[in-house]
């Protein structure tokens, strides 16, 4: 279990500092699945509390009115879809609870399956119809163009929706082909997307943004949400709970809440575990150092 | 029926997937490839769908807007690079698409990224917050200088610039620790992902595909 | 001809693209409008060369039976599979959507699901308080992995009305001295990409055309 040298490569001073620092790594990954899968099989209900950001982002859709448009942009690929899956339900059930009627659309080719399966999913449980409550523009290429020229022209950007369909002919779209007849945008996203969201069809069309990214992603949202850049967002699996919560509708985001908490904690431990063994070796060096190690 | 199978054959590829915790092996390997030729093969059809189909072929052929011709021409240039002869050609495509993207790039990311975040790093006038606001306020403000002057290069780090710029590192650190938790928690959930697949959503296809 | 003329066509269009930011003339937002649509043709193109060069590699693999030549094999027939389904039946529907549903979907997401073990992994191994810097950085990194969680609203303690527990520190931690990092860096950055977006534009910087431009 304990191997025979330190991180540093140093010859271990003690058994119990090299039993600290030398963890076999698959006893490591063990731990953490068994720290994920038990509260997944037995749950633990901890309480989850709503951040102001959260917040904020509910709040963006519930004063909309019923009939408005939401461009709702699903900016992510299947390596993701465990933290933003739950976020793109949870707002889509939202907006159609609501009756907003909703575009959807795509940047990363391999989101179209991930948007065809929650959309179907999501208006099948609230019986919309597609073509007059919501639309799927499917994949473009070169996001950056994408966000600028469905600033002139949506039905021009997508000449045709995912399905072949031609986009002048589609009742939704009939009244609606620019960021002017667009109540809110929203993107779930797992890169940078959101700042250029911002960036384009929040500076230079001035749409009100909304986002929900993933947690490493998150960490670099904030600035813009104290600019009123962005006006709410959802920050990792915890922001998808959040948002859950604050429509009434469990899903995946708050069932995962007790693993994550179990999980970090773990890591926390692991962390801990780590710099105390390390702490006692280089004591143990010193001491050696100043008793023999001179002479 | 297709979807229980499929579930099953996701769980399969899931597990051979996670053997690589145990050690790197020929099933893993096997997803692996799998996974690299059939994601390739997915992205080409919409590439090829969204970009030659609908925003040229349609465009140009089908409603007779030529305006649209250059991008495919733009395109062709830029099949130079499989040919070494012909590298130089695509050039074309390349130097147009960076210096186009380069143009609308620079006054968006002037405004949006550094005036409008400048201007909202000034704390709020007295009076108009509260004494936290405030301080909070000033807080930032003291942050993001004093790293702006860590990442200024000019002058070297010694004296006053040394002491704001050692103000900046612990803004820096303090900051990568919490990308550093945030990405813990990021990766947790994938994993809780996954688990909640095996755990909740096998079991109840292998139920309706079992005996 | 090789070099010369795509730095003049660069100039031509980064400054169209640069000055319709501030002119609402017509010509120009049109001209404006046919470079966007061309961009998304070149875009897509220029993704499906990626996967072009992806095949040729893995073809030239399997033709001189090189190291690992059969997992090649599993590559080159993924891919070519997933096109037959598509042209076949549809992209909507049947074997196209049925392989990523059921195989791309769950395999690339176990993939990074991965990851969780390997930060937990290195979190233990590496993240050692060697300095003030570095434990100002683990510390901060322990309240926010533990403040952002349900377990971290549960640890703290109340005074009064209000409750200070360590979800509230991570929080504070996240809207300032967090803010202010992110922000910094966020200003530095979008100098850097000003400056050299306008390198480009006037043809000083031209390494993205490759060797000899």
């Amino acid at each position: 279990m304990a191997g025979r040298r330190n991180d540093e490569g140093l010859r271990g001073t003690g058994r119990f500092q090299d039993i600290l620092v030398n963890l076999d790594r698959r006893i490591i990954f063990l731990a953490i699945a068994a720290a994920v899968a038990f509260p997944i099989l037995l749950p633990l209900n901890l309480p989850i509390q709503v951040s102001n950001e959260a917040r904020a982002y509910f709040e963006e859709i519930e004063r909309l009115s019923s009939g408005e448009v939401i461009l709702l942009s699903l900016d992510y690929e299947p390596d993701t879809m465990a933290e933003l899956d739950p976020m793109t339900l949870a707002t889509l059930r939202h907006a159609f609870r609501k009756d907003l009627r909703v575009v959807a659309m795509t940047t990363y080719a391999g989101g179209v399956g991930i948007v065809e399966r929650i959309l179907g999913e999501a208006s099948r449980e609230y019986g919309k119809a597609y073509g007059t409550d919501y639309v799927f523009l499917g994949y473009n290429p070169d996001w950056s163009a994408t966000m600028l020229r469905m600033g002139e022209s949506i039905k021009r950007t997508y000449p045709t929706d995912h399905y072949g369909r031609r986009t002048d002919e589609i009742p939704l779209l009939s009244e609606v082909d620019s960021y002017e007849q667009i109540a809110l945008v929203a993107t779930i996203a797992a890169s940078a997307l959101a700042e250029y969201w911002v960036i384009w069809a929040g500076g230079k069309y001035n749409e009100k943004i909304i986002t929900g990214n993933t947690a490493i992603q998150a960490v670099l949202i904030y600035p813009y949400y104290q600019t009123g850049q962005l006006s709410g967002f959802l920050g990792g699996l915890k922001g998808a709970a959040e948002y859950e919560r604050l429509i009434e509708r469990d899903g995946a985001g708050v069932r995962g809440m007790d693993a994550q908490s179990m999980a970090h904690l773990l890591i926390v431990c692991f962390i801990i575990a780590g710099n105390a063994g390390f702490l006692i070796q280089r004591r143990s060096q010193r001491r050696a150092r100043v008793g023999g190690g001179d002479a | 029926m297709w979807g229980d199978l499929g579930i099953v054959v996701a769980g399969l590829l899931t597990l051979a997937i996670f053997s690589l915790l145990y050690k790197d092996n020929p099933v893993y390997k096997f997803a692996e490839h799998l996974l690299v030729g059939v994601s390739a093969g997915y992205y080409v059809v919409h590439y090829f769908y969204s970009s030659v189909i609908r925003k040229f072929y349609v465009p140009v052929f089908q409603q007779g807007d030529i305006w649209l011709l250059p991008g495919g021409v733009l395109g062709i240039l830029m099949l130079g690079r499989l040919w070494k002869r012909f590298q130089w050609i695509s050039r074309y495509a390349i130097a147009f698409y960076v210096a186009a993207w380069s143009g609308y790039l620079i006054p968006s990311v002037l405004q949006e990224r550094i005036l409008v975040q400048i201007a909202g790093t000034f704390p709020p006038a007295v009076g108009e917050a509260s004494l936290w606001t405030i301080l909070g306020a000033i807080l930032i403000l003291v942050g993001v200088a004093s790293i702006l002057v860590y990442f200024y290069f000019s002058a070297e780090h010694r004296g006053a610039v040394g002491r704001i710029s050692r103000i900046g590192i612990v803004f820096l650190m303090v900051g990568f620790g919490a990308s550093f938790g945030y990405t813990v928690m990021g990766r947790v959930s994938l994993l809780i992902g996954r688990f909640q697949f095996l755990f909740e959503d096998l079991p109840k296809s292998l139920g309706r595909v079992g005996p | 001809m090789k070099s010369t003329g795509p730095v003049i066509l660069g100039f031509l269009v980064g400054m169209l693209m640069f000055i319709q930011y501030f002119t609402p003339d017509k010509w120009i937002e049109a001209r404006y409008n046919n470079v966007l649509d061309w961009k998304q043709v070149v875009f897509g193109i220029t993704l499906i060369l990626g996967v072009v060069s992806l095949f040729l590699y893995h073809w030239r693999k399997i033709e001189k039976r090189e190291a690992g030549w059969l997992y090649s094999i599993v590559t080159v027939a993924g891919l070519l599979l997933m096109i037959a389904g598509a042209i076949a039946f549809s992209p909507q529907r049947g074997p196209y959507t049925w392989l990523f549903d059921y195989v791309q979907s769950p395999m690339q997401s176990t993939m990074f699901a991965l990851l969780a073990f390997y930060v937990a992994s290195a979190s233990y191994r590496a993240f050692r308080a060697r300095s003030f810097h570095a434990a100002l950085l683990l510390t901060a990194g322990v309240i926010v992995m533990l403040g952002r969680v349900p377990l971290g609203e549960l640890i703290g303690f109340s005074a009064g009305e209000k409750t200070y527990s360590l979800a509230t520190l991570s929080t504070w931690i996240l809207d300032y001295p967090n803010m202010a990092a992110k922000r910094g860096i966020m200003i530095g950055v979008g100098l850097g990409i000003t400056s050299t977006a306008i390198k480009i534009i006037v043809g000083i910087e031209r390494t993205y055309l490759g060797k000899g431009a």
